[in-house]
């Protein structure tokens, strides 16, 4: 079965998946800042901003499976 | 790595050179070079951002792939943190300059002057804007404005383009920031926390060593204090860049900025206790230096705080109260910085989070934006009077030097720079062009020809010279407008002489109509900042001057000392200038401490005697400061709010006295 994707349309304008997807993700991360200060994240590795953008792309891959 | 090559300079000196356990070709190279790893660590990530955002703008097959690789170069900054913020304030921008460009297409697409009469008054509007910010906040006002240079006045023959040329301008930017981002996350960029962290602390033992020399009443410079209080406001725009550094970067952030405010309180409690007649005793005054001299980060041991104030308490001479009030509130300001410097290595919520509002005046900025506007309007005129077809061009390179000088301290130096960088830059672009590639249509020798001078030029901007960096920067950044990578390419002789005759002329135009228009003259900026440093101590303690906490209130003033001190000109002038601000701040902050003090009291029944006090510290009478400050202690003897405000109105009465004392011996600067 072929995964379908949604357009995102702005004022008549198509926008790519992608878009949505990399810009949701985006807030994701954004909104789990604060958990990842609390649990002490980036004192779990040792270049925490590899870490970070891993915690990026895997969320914009699970969005990407599974909506 | 450092360690390394600091071996192999050692192995490599003329003694010891036989014996070298380095190869010899590695030696040659890091000696001839002679630049830090990190900066060819800095070019080399630049270089392959350039490549990926050209890649990616080729594959994606975007209209103006040199955007996404002119965004990576813009963001060129040497730390992560920096790069990311810098990237989040350009996305923004260009929301807004293609929604204006849109605006004023669609307003006036009539007629071609009418659009350059809008776009000169919309880029003063955000050189203006530029003005009142500082950092990436100003770029980004300015970045609004030169948008509109590159689509509005682009398109300006076809107008019903100009949402398609806008679009694919942000998507170019998109890739380009996303490009960086990406590999200044693999390519593990460094981090601006540490360095900051290290400037801080320095810093801080400068502010030591400051307050040591006062206690044992050494001649202290005034100037080195405006330069130091020049260096923690300088500090300001990078701190704001630490929030998108990490997850922790917001706590970091927040503990930096109420570092530099603590530090600004520092310095105030150490020039109110120079302006007190010094206590006598010699032993004393070696235990309050001894104070000073354990480790920034070490705390203080049994109390040494209370133990000094207490023995200045129990001193006979008559100046003790305002001595200890002095003392106290320097001890607390330097345990306070200590904190905040725990709190930023640590990344936790520092104990008061403070804000570091900014002080831009609104004149300068206002002057700015109309000149600015001015020039552009007169360089459009010029072109739209020689009736060439292809002036679109020139117009957006003026509006773009225009919008990046306004960010710096001096637009015509910047421009100046500009005009020895396009030449550089043509002449880089030609050889690269018609000489290197000549015709060839592989991307992989397009990125191993763009290296040398990609990276070349990422030397220059992360080298120490500012006056290089800018000229790095400027020709990296020409060299790809004039080249213009497109897919194919399309090797154009007369497109090559076109694009960089109009890059010459347009910024030898601008120059000109800054000789024509002048920026604001720095003689000019002193005398406007001093009468608003002046004008403010007037309504010290007025319902508009209550909007931040006293502390907040002194880093706002310190910005504009800071910007004082920044604003050249002849060394007496200079000088008068300068002491004329700080002792307008020191006034303005001892006021503000005393009154905070006496806010306390107002439900108290010394509510009457506060109110009398406060009247006498907005006339600045120092009489009856005093007088007050003694009604108040008389009135509740054993009540210590009383006895600490009394001893602040003291202080407060000391300084007001010695700035006026200083204000009579030297000639004042007239304000305009």
């Amino acid at each position: 079965m072929t995964h379908t994707f949604r357009e995102l349309v702005v004022g008549g304008v198509l926008l790519a998946p992608f878009v949505t997807y990399a810009i949701a993700a985006l807030a994701i991360v954004l909104m789990i800042r604060p958990v990842l200060r609390f649990t002490r994240f980036a004192k779990m590795f040792s270049h925490a901003s590899v870490a970070e953008l891993s915690v990026y792309v895997t969320i914009l891959a699970l969005l990407i499976l599974f909506t | 790595m450092d360690m390394a090559i600091t071996a192999a300079r050692t192995e490599a000196s003329p003694a010891r050179g036989a014996t070298s356990a380095v190869p010899a070709p590695t030696q040659l190279a890091l000696r001839l070079a002679g630049l830090p790893i990190s900066s060819w660590a800095f070019a080399v990530r630049l270089w392959i951002a350039v490549i990926i955002s050209l890649l990616i703008s080729f594959w994606l097959q975007l209209e103006a792939p040199f955007s996404a690789a002119l965004t990576v170069l813009l963001l060129a900054e040497p730390t992560r943190g920096q790069a990311l913020a810098k990237a989040g304030w350009r996305l923004i921008a260009t929301i807004i300059g293609v929604s204006a460009s849109i605006a004023i297409t669609g307003f006036l697409s009539q007629s071609g002057d009418l659009i350059l009469a809008a776009f000169a008054a919309w880029m003063g509007l955000c050189v203006y804007a530029a003005g009142l910010l500082d950092g990436y906040r100003a770029y980004a006002a300015v970045l609004s404005g030169y948008t509109v240079g590159l689509i509005a006045v682009q398109q300006i023959d076809s107008p019903q383009r100009v949402f398609e040329s806008g679009f694919s301008r942000g998507a170019a930017i998109a890739v380009g920031a996303l490009s960086i981002t990406l590999v200044n996350n693999l390519l593990f960029a460094p981090d601006r926390y540490p360095r900051l962290m290290v400037q801080l602390a320095a810093i801080h033992r400068r502010i030591r060593e400051y307050a040591k020399a006062v206690m044992q009443d050494e001649v202290t410079d005034l100037t080195a204090t405006a330069l130091l209080k020049r260096e923690i406001v300088a500090l300001r725009p990078d701190i704001a860049s630490l929030a998108t550094e990490a997850s922790s970067g917001p706590l970091r952030g927040a503990a930096a900025r109420s570092a530099i405010v603590a530090f600004v309180a520092e310095l105030h409690a150490i020039r109110a206790l120079a302006a007190l007649p010094v206590a006598a005793d010699p032993a004393f005054r070696e235990r309050l230096t001894s104070v000073f001299d354990r480790r920034h980060d070490e705390p203080p041991s049994i109390s040494p705080v209370g133990h000094v104030i207490d023995s200045a308490k129990n001193s006979a001479d008559a100046t003790a109260a305002p001595l200890v009030c002095a003392l106290s509130e320097l001890l607390r300001t330097d345990e306070e910085v200590r904190k905040n410097l725990i709190a930023l290595k640590s990344g936790m919520r520092p104990p008061r989070a403070w804000r570091a509002p900014l002080y831009q005046s609104n004149r300068i900025a206002v002057e700015s934006g109309i000149r600015a506007s001015a020039q552009f309007a007169i360089a459009s005129a010029l072109f739209v009077l020689t009736g060439w077809p292809a002036t679109s061009v020139p117009l957006s390179i003026v509006a773009l030097v225009i919008g990046l000088g306004a960010t710096t301290p001096s637009p015509r130096g910047f421009t100046t720079i500009a005009l020895i960088a396009s030449p550089i830059a043509i002449a880089l672009a030609g050889v690269f062009e018609f000489l290197i590639l000549d015709g060839v249509s592989d991307f992989p020798l397009l990125a191993i020809g763009l290296a040398p001078f990609v990276v070349g030029a990422g030397l220059l901007i992360s080298g120490p010279n500012p006056a290089l960096a800018s000229l790095g920067r400027l020709s990296l950044i020409f060299f790809m407008v004039i080249f213009s990578p497109s897919n194919p390419q399309t090797y154009d002789p007369q497109a090559f002489v076109f694009s960089s005759l109009f890059v010459c002329l347009g910024i030898g135009l601008l120059l000109a109509a800054q000789f024509l228009v002048p920026p604001v003259s720095p003689d000019r900026r002193r005398r406007w900042l001093i009468a608003s440093a002046r004008h403010e101590l007037g309504l010290v303690l007025s319902r508009s001057n209550r909007r931040y906490a006293p502390e907040e209130a002194m880093f706002r003033d310190a910005v504009r000392v800071a910007q004082i001190a920044a604003a050249a000109g002849t060394d007496l002038q200079h000088r008068i200038a300068v002491e004329e601000a700080l002792s307008h701040f020191d006034q303005a902050a001892a006021i503000r401490l005393s009154d905070a003090k006496l806010t306390q009291l107002a439900d108290s029944p010394l509510a009457s005697l506060a109110a009398e006090a406060r009247t006498a510290l907005v006339d600045r009478d120092a009489q009856r400061i005093r007088a007050s400050a003694r009604s108040l202690r008389d009135a509740a003897p054993g009540d210590c709010l009383a006895i600490a405000t009394s001893a602040a109105l003291l202080l407060a009465g000391a300084v007001i006295e010695a700035a006026s004392a200083q204000a009579a011996n030297a000639p004042t600067e007239k304000g305009s």
